[in-house]
């Protein structure tokens, strides 16, 4: 939970399950088979070494930042999807959350 | 010279001189790699002077001059080269580190046109249109220009099949590079590449960096990324993995994400129909039966 307080620093607002987040477009995705290759874009040839690779789970959590679902219908498709409990599926949300969440902007 | 062509990937690049008083010259590694005066891919008109962004140019990327020495990197200056960007016209300004001082050059280009303006500044009527680091601007944006792929690697042809290992500097392509040439393959080249799908093919090319080169070129069979080890090893790479892993090696100003959605479609095009894995290898010549037993066995598929 450490780093998703984090994020919600970063964002300057708190954040909870009710609230929709989306990729921001400084960070373009390519899908790979089920995998996705998440690269920002860049103004320093210094940062250019930063890309991100998503793997199944994560690849589900991208798809669902559709600017309409709340982290809390994320968290029930995840269960359905990956046949977890709802702790299970919020901590690897929120971690998911935390670890991106430059590239994301809470839109509600 | 007022003006020639040179051929370097394939690509045909006719350099013109635009001045009475303007003279161009090329460095010695450019001998071999001079072309016909036929049609032309790209014009660059080269210019005595200095162009400015206008005033409505967006500054959207830049780089820091760096220099290796002892395998040490040291940052000389904050501001090297910057990107400039007006509606389709990219204006690249960068200071020219060696020879004389306070020379500027910037290179205006626009990728759906067939023309780009080149402007050296200095008193000389003599303008070197590929000193450094106008050398790889100019072929990087070339490589963007058709979608193609510009990489640290080096690449080896040998029994009809080409090897392409990437690595930034200090991974070992220079190495592998001697020990593949001691076992009779013929080296494209050592440090970096042009890969350009051709007929159907990724195929890679040398581009002039030594003097005496000559233009090489061959198909990409196999790609390694590479990395020192204690004893030889492949690891074979999923498929995002490998397009990562290959991109990390790719030149790259990833500064509009059009510019990445046309980087990251040619390189999964490329790692999804070529064998793509790491290998950690001993710099001796046991990396090279061990790759070519590996490939025998199809262990590496």
């Amino acid at each position: 939970m450490k780093d998703f307080s984090t994020f919600e620093k970063k964002q300057k607002i708190m954040i909870d399950l009710n609230s929709v987040v989306t990729p921001s477009p400084g960070i373009v995705p390519r899908k790979t088979g089920d995998e996705y290759v998440l690269v920002p874009v860049s103004n320093n040839i210094a940062d250019m070494d930063s890309v991100y690779t998503l793997n199944e789970t994560g690849a589900f959590i991208w798809e669902k930042l559709d600017g309409e679902s709340t982290l809390a219908e994320i968290i029930s498709c995840m269960q359905t999807e990956f046949d977890v409990d709802a702790e299970t599926a919020k901590n690897d949300l929120l971690a998911f959350v935390a670890e991106m969440g430059k590239f994301l902007i809470i839109t509600r | 010279m007022k003006s020639f062509n040179l051929n370097i990937a394939d690509y045909d690049i006719r350099f013109i001189s635009t001045g009475p008083e303007t003279n161009l010259f090329l460095k010695k590694k450019y001998n071999h790699f001079f072309s016909c005066c036929g049609n032309a891919d790209i014009t660059i008109r080269v210019h005595s002077g200095v162009l400015k962004p206008e005033e409505k140019a967006v500054r959207v990327f830049h780089a820091p001059y760096i220099k290796e020495t002892e395998n040490k990197k040291v940052k000389v200056n904050d501001e090297f080269w910057t990107v400039y960007k007006n509606k389709n016209d990219i204006l690249i300004e960068t200071i020219l580190p060696l020879g004389k001082k306070n020379r500027k050059a910037s290179l205006r280009v626009n990728a759906g046109a067939n023309e780009w303006d080149l402007y050296i500044s200095g008193a000389d009527k003599k303008k070197d249109p590929l000193e450094y680091p106008l050398d790889g601007l100019l072929l990087y944006y070339l490589t963007v220009r058709s979608g193609d792929i510009f990489i640290h690697g080096s690449g080896v042809s040998i029994n009809n099949r080409g090897y392409l290992f990437a690595g930034v500097s200090g991974k070992g392509k220079t190495t592998i590079a001697q020990l593949w040439d001691k076992a009779g393959a013929l080296v494209i080249h050592d440090d970096r590449l042009i890969i350009r799908y051709i007929n159907g093919r990724f195929v890679m090319f040398n581009t002039p960096v030594y003097n005496n080169e000559t233009p090489r070129s061959s198909p990409v069979d196999k790609i390694f990324l590479i990395d020192h080890g204690t004893a030889n090893k492949i690891v074979l790479t999923g498929k995002s993995e490998a397009l990562s892993l290959v991109m990390a090696n790719c030149i790259q100003h990833l500064w509009d994400p059009s510019l990445i959605e046309s980087l990251t479609d040619v390189l999964g095009k490329l790692t999804s129909g070529t064998d793509t894995c790491r290998l950690f290898f001993k710099p001796d010549e046991s990396v090279i039966s061990y790759i070519l037993e590996e490939w025998n066995s199809g262990r590496m598929e």
